[in-house]
């Protein structure tokens, strides 16, 4: 099977994702895989979950920040911009605080808190989370392509879901036992309305925002998520290890793409030794990767002789990836 | 407690109702509205531990929250934080 009948044959799956270590290709082959289905006439939405993200710098345009942003036809690409995300939010507290209670400024106390809040180091991710959370309830296209963030922090990204889903289930099961609390109180001193409970509200607001991100990531109908490996040693071993992992966390696997394969035409011309050895340990690792994962390897992306940044050049990947993978 | 911003109507019968309340229900009432108090405390607890530096996780939801529990925040630091002694428990 080829990355080009995955789509073919699975139209349902609508959330694709690659992953795998950093410097792999991740970013590109998010690209040149959104770019060939907007030219399929698909409407394909390329977003970024890395606070590092590098889509501005693939399609040589500043789009940090700025919500989705058109490139060609059918495809918009969009780079979250956590740092204000994580602001506005606050000042929306801020303005329910003081709303609320009529107050004219936070007190100290919870304003010191909102702000050592949004100084955990987890915050930047939950911000992203989130804004991912509000991209995908939109629903606006047929295709959501996520540039992931290198292994470890996928991981991360994909566990946070998981916690959250324990977190908010436990207190929310503790909101709706106070609940019945009140409503004891309310029946013994026969108030006929019991006040509605604002947090138990918020909790399960919460609480649907978390499980629809949790339940996109582990779809097997609706989700294809690939990993993106290099013929090289270290890389073949981490990436077993990541999979083993994914694997915990119910993520569906749809396949491997070899990136980085040094072209064959490149053998028959009188190359020098460093080269040489280059190419004989490269087809070992390649040998191993065929004997490890054999039918699940979608496609082999040849190495390009330049970096592949401009549209240009994704059109050549999307041409060598869909039209001629092997 | 809550009765006394109720119209009184009845009369005579309505004295006998909370005559039958107070001896019956109302320790009652009390008990769930105290158990209710300290489920509130134990709840801001798990979603705002942070405030006493007992690490929660995660703070961006937890945030959501914090509007609705600011009024409740300074009668929860003082239960938390005050000094325990015999009399507590036998309170």
């Amino acid at each position: 099977m080829s990355l080009r009948d995955v789509f073919e044959r699975q139209p349902q799956r609508r959330y694709i994702m690659f992953g795998g270590k950093g410097g792999l290709g991740k970013t590109t082959l998010s690209a040149t895989c959104a770019y060939w289905l907007a030219r399929q006439g698909k409407r394909v939405l390329l977003f970024s979950v890395d606070p590092q993200a590098s889509l501005s710098d693939i399609f040589q345009k500043d789009i940090f920040g700025k919500g989705a942003v058109p490139i060609i036809e059918n495809l918009w690409a969009q780079e979250i911009d956590a740092d204000k995300r994580i602001q506005e939010y606050q000042d929306e507290i801020r303005k329910k605080i003081l709303d609320m209670y009529g107050f004219d400024r936070v007190p100290e106390e919870i304003e010191s808190y909102i702000a050592s809040a949004s100084a955990e180091p987890a915050m930047e991710e939950s911000a992203i989370f989130d804004a991912v959370v509000d991209i995908i309830v939109k629903g606006d296209y047929d295709y959501y392509i996520y540039d992931l963030v290198p292994l470890g922090h996928a991981l991360y990204y994909l566990s946070m879901a998981k916690v959250y889903d324990e977190w908010i289930n436990k207190i929310t099961k503790l909101r709706e036992e106070m609940g019945q609390y009140d409503r004891v109180a309310a029946t013994l001193r026969r108030q006929e309305k019991v006040e509605e409970d604002k947090i138990l509200e918020e909790l399960r607001y919460i609480k649907s925002r978390i499980n629809t991100s949790s339940q996109i990531l582990t779809d097997k109908q609706k989700t294809a998520f690939f990993f993106v490996l290099a013929p090289e040693e270290m890389i073949i071993l981490d990436t077993r290890k990541a999979a083993e992992l994914f694997a915990r966390f119910d993520v569906p696997i749809s396949g491997y793409v070899v990136n980085r394969v040094l072209p064959q035409e490149l053998r028959r011309d009188n190359i020098p030794t460093y080269l040489k050895n280059r190419i004989q340990l490269q087809e070992k690792y390649l040998g191993e990767i065929r004997n490890s994962l054999g039918g699940q390897i979608l496609a082999y992306v040849p190495e390009m002789e330049r970096d592949v940044t401009g549209l240009p050049m994704i059109e050549r990947l999307a041409g060598q990836l869909f039209e001629n993978s092997r | 407690m809550a009765d006394k911003d109720q119209p009184r109507k009845g009369g005579i019968f309505q004295v006998f109702k909370d005559i039958v309340y107070g001896m019956s229900s109302h320790e009652m009432t009390r008990h769930a509205v105290r158990s209710r108090a300290s489920m509130e405390h134990l709840f801001i607890l798990i979603t705002m531990g942070d405030l006493l530096g007992v690490p929660i996780l995660p703070p961006y939801y937890a945030l959501r929250l914090l509007p609705y529990v600011t009024p409740q925040i300074a009668t929860w630091k003082r239960r938390m934080l005050r000094e325990r002694d015999i009399t507590d428990t036998l309170g």
